[in-house]
C-alpha cells in the first residue's frame, strides 16, 4: 500500500531541509554521503538483482568526471552540457565493454572487471585534452547548498529507478537471472541484453554522481578519479544495507558513511581498518544485509546471526 | 642482445609470478575460494623471511620455517573463519577475503612500519655471463626454486594419499565425505598449502624486489591473472603462465614504456577470457 512511500517521503524532505540547518560540515558530508550513496544505488541495479558483481564501476565514475572537466576546463562549455557529455562516453563505454565481458559468467565477469579502471586510468594519463598525469582545474562555484541538493536529487532519481525496476518485468528479468541464468534464458529472458541494459543505467547515473563531485572539488587527475577503493566502497555499503532491495544500499551508504567520518576524525587508519572488519563480519552474521534484519531479526532474536553463520558452514 | 637480455630477465622473474600464483590457483581450484589476501600472504611471508635473515639466517634457510609457519596461520584462518562461510556464493569469500587483506596490510604497516626491506645476502647482487647475457644469480635461484616447488606440488596431489582426498574433495565434496575425507580439515590444509608457498614466493619477492606492507593487492592481482592463463589444473602449466606474464611484462617495458607494464597482463587476461570463456576451471 501507499503507506510504504511515507517513511521515504518524509526522511526526502528531512533531507532536503538539511542546508537550511547552516551548518558547512554537515552539508559538506552530506554531499559526499549522498554521492557514494548514488554509487552504491548504481551499483545495486546490476550487482544487487542480477548477481553479476561488478568492481570496476568507478571506471564510470571517472569517465563521469572527466567528461565534465574536459567540457568546462578545455571547451569552457556549461557545468550542464559537461554532465551530459561525461554520462554519455560512460554509457557508451558499457555498452561497447558490456557486450563482450557480460557474456562471461558470476566470477569471470567481477575478475574482468577489476582491472578495468587502473586500465583507464593509465588510458587517461596519457591523453593530452585530459590533462594527463596532472589533472585539469574546473571553475570555482561556492555553493555547497547547490551541489548538496543536486545530489540528493540524482540520489532520488537513482532510487526511483531502482523501485521502478523492482516491480517491472525488466526487474523480474533480472532477478531471474539471478537465480538460475539458464532457467531464465528458457523462459524467454535474454540474459545479456538485460544485463546491459542494467549496466548501462548503472553507468548513467555513476557518471552523473562523477561529474557532480568533479565540480564541487574542483580539482580532477587520474588517481583520484579511477580510485578502487571507491568500488570496494559501493559493493559493501550495497552488501550491508541489502543487495536486490529499494532502500538498502542508501540505507547502507548512510550509515557506513556516517561512521566512517566519525572514525576518520580519531584516527585516519582506523576507518579503512572498519570497513574491512565490518564486511568481515556482516558476511559471516547478516550475508543478506541491514533490510533482512527487520524480518529475521524479529522472529528469531539475536540467534538470527547464529543461523546465518550456520547456513553456509561447511 | 638487449633483447636478449630483456627476455632472459622476463623468463625469472616469470616462474617467481607463477610461484606466486600457484597458491592461489590451489585455493581457488580446490576450495572455490578467490583468495583476495593472497597478495598480503607473499608479503607476510616475505616479512617472516626478512626478519630471520635479519636475525642472521640465509633466506633459503629460513625458506621452509617461514612456509610452515604461514601454513600454520592459513590452516587456523580457513578452519576458524572461512569454513563457516565456503559454501555461500563467491561474492562472500570475495569480500571477507579483501577484508582479511585490509587486516593484514593494516597489522602489517602498524608493526614492521613502511619502510622499504630487501633481503640481500652475499649473492642476491651477484651474476655471471652466459654469451654476452647477464644472468642475476638472486632471480636464477628464485627461478629454480619456484620450478622446484610447483614439481613438489605436482608429486603431492597425485601421488599422496593427502593430494588424491585434495583432489577428491575439489571433485565431489558429498562423495568425498563418504569415502571418509574429513572436508573440513582438508580444505584448512589445502588452504594452509597456499599459505606456505605464498610464504616462499614472498621470500623470494623480498631477495630480487624490494618489501612494503603495501605489495599485496598488486601480487593479488598478477597472481589472478596468472592462475586464469595457467588453468588452476597443472601446477607446471601456472609456473609457464608465470612465464608467459614475465616475458609479456619485459617486452612491454621495452617497446611501450613502463606505465604499461601492469596493464599488459589485465589486457592479456581479458582477450583470453573473451577469446575462451567456457575454460573449465578445476584443479583434478
Amino acid at each position: 500500500m501507499k503507506w510504504r512511500w511515507i517513511v521515504p517521503a518524509f526522511a526526502l524532505a528531512a533531507l532536503v531541509a538539511v542546508p537550511w540547518l547552516g551548518d558547512e560540515v554537515l552539508i559538506q558530508f552530506g554531499i559526499s554521503a549522498l554521492l557514494i550513496a548514488v554509487l552504491a544505488q548504481s551499483w545495486n541495479i546490476l550487482g544487487g538483482f542480477t548477481g553479476y558483481v561488478s568492481f570496476g564501476n568507478s571506471v564510470f565514475y571517472g569517465l563521469g568526471a572527466y567528461g565534465t572537466a574536459i567540457a568546462m576546463a578545455q571547451w569552457h562549455q556549461s557545468f550542464w552540457l559537461g554532465l551530459v557529455l561525461g554520462a554519455a562516453v560512460a554509457v557508451a563505454l558499457a555498452a561497447l565493454l558490456g557486450w563482450p565481458i557480460l557474456r562471461l559468467r558470476g566470477p569471470y565477469f567481477a575478475i574482468v572487471t577489476l582491472g578495468l579502471s587502473a586500465a583507464m586510468s593509465a588510458l587517461i594519463a596519457n591523453l593530452d585534452i585530459a590533462g594527463k598525469n596532472i589533472g585539469l582545474i574546473l571553475p570555482l562555484t561556492r555553493n555547497d547548498t547547490m551541489f548538496y541538493e543536486l545530489s540528493l536529487g540524482l540520489l532520488a532519481a537513482a532510487t526511483l529507478t531502482v523501485a521502478w525496476i523492482a516491480r517491472s518485468r525488466f526487474g523480474m528479468g533480472l532477478i531471474a537471472i539471478r537465480e538460475d541464468e539458464d532457467a531464465a534464458a528458457t523462459i524467454g529472458v535474454d540474459a545479456t541484453r538485460y544485463k546491459l541494459a542494467a549496466l548501462m543505467l548503472a553507468a548513467f547515473f555513476t557518471a552523473l554522481a562523477g561529474g557532480i563531485h568533479a565540480y564541487w572539488i574542483t580539482f580532477i587527475d587520474p588517481a583520484g578519479s579511477f580510485d578502487t577503493t571507491l568500488d570496494v566502497r559501493m559493493v559493501i555499503m550495497t552488501m550491508f544495507g541489502g543487495p536486490g532491495t529499494v532502500f538498502g544500499p542508501v540505507i547502507g551508504a548512510f550509515i557506513l558513511s556516517a561512521i566512517y567520518e566519525i572514525l576518520a576524525n580519531g584516527i585516519s587508519t582506523a576507518a579503512a581498518l572498519f570497513f574491512a572488519v565490518v564486511i568481515m563480519l556482516a558476511v559471516i552474521f547478516m550475508p543478506k544485509g541491514l533490510m533482512d534484519l527487520g524480518g529475521g531479526f524479529r522472529s528469531l532474536g539475536w540467534r538470527y546471526f547464529l543461523a546465518n553463520m550456520r547456513r553456509y558452514r561447511l | 642482445m638487449l633483447l636478449a637480455q630483456i627476455l632472459v630477465d622476463g623468463v625469472l622473474l616469470g616462474g617467481l609470478y607463477g610461484l606466486m600464483a600457484l597458491g592461489m590457483a590451489l585455493v581457488w581450484g580446490v576450495l572455490n575460494i578467490v583468495n583476495l589476501a593472497h597478495g598480503a600472504f607473499i608479503m607476510l611471508g616475505g616479512y617472516l623471511v626478512y626478519f630471520l635473515f635479519a636475525a642472521g639466517l640465509d633466506p633459503l634457510a629460513s625458506l621452509p620455517l617461514a612456509m610452515l609457519a604461514m601454513f600454520a596461520f592459513g590452516y587456523v584462518i580457513q578452519r576458524g573463519l572461512l569454513n563457516l562461510i565456503v559454501r555461500s556464493a563467491l561474492l562472500n569469500t570475495l569480500l571477507f577475503t579483501f577484508g582479511l587483506d585490509v587486516v593484514l596490510t593494516f597489522l602489517a604497516q602498524l608493526l614492521f612500519s613502511a619502510d622499504y626491506r630487501t633481503i640481500n645476502p652475499s649473492y642476491a647482487g651477484a651474476n655471471f655471463t652466459v654469451a654476452h647475457v647477464t644472468i642475476p644469480v638472486g632471480r636464477l635461484v628464485a627461478f629454480a626454486i619456484a620450478i622446484v616447488l610447483a614439481m613438489l606440488l605436482y608429486l603431492l596431489l597425485r601421488h599422496s594419499r593427502l593430494g588424491r582426498a585434495i583432489r577428491a574433495t575439489a571433485q565431489n565434496l558429498d562423495a568425498a565425505r563418504l569415502y571418509g575425507v574429513d572436508p573440513g580439515k582438508i580444505y584448512a590444509v589445502t588452504f594452509g598449502l597456499g599459505a606456505a608457498l605464498a610464504a616462499a614466493a614472498g621470500g623470494l619477492y623480498g631477495i630480487v624486489a624490494q618489501i612494503t606492507p603495501y605489495i599485496g593487492a598488486t601480487l593479488t592481482a598478477k597472481s589472478f591473472v596468472i592462475a586464469i592463463i595457467g588453468g588452476l589444473e597443472n601446477p607446471l602449466s601456472i609456473i609457464a603462465a608465470g612465464v608467459v606474464i614475465g616475458l609479456a611484462e619485459a617486452i612491454t617495458a621495452l617497446y611501450l614504456g613502463p606505465t604499461y607494464t601492469d596493464v599488459i597482463g589485465f589486457g592479456l587476461l581479458v582477450l583470453i577470457l573473451v577469446v575462451r570463456p567456457a575454460r573449465s576451471l578445476k584443479l583434478a
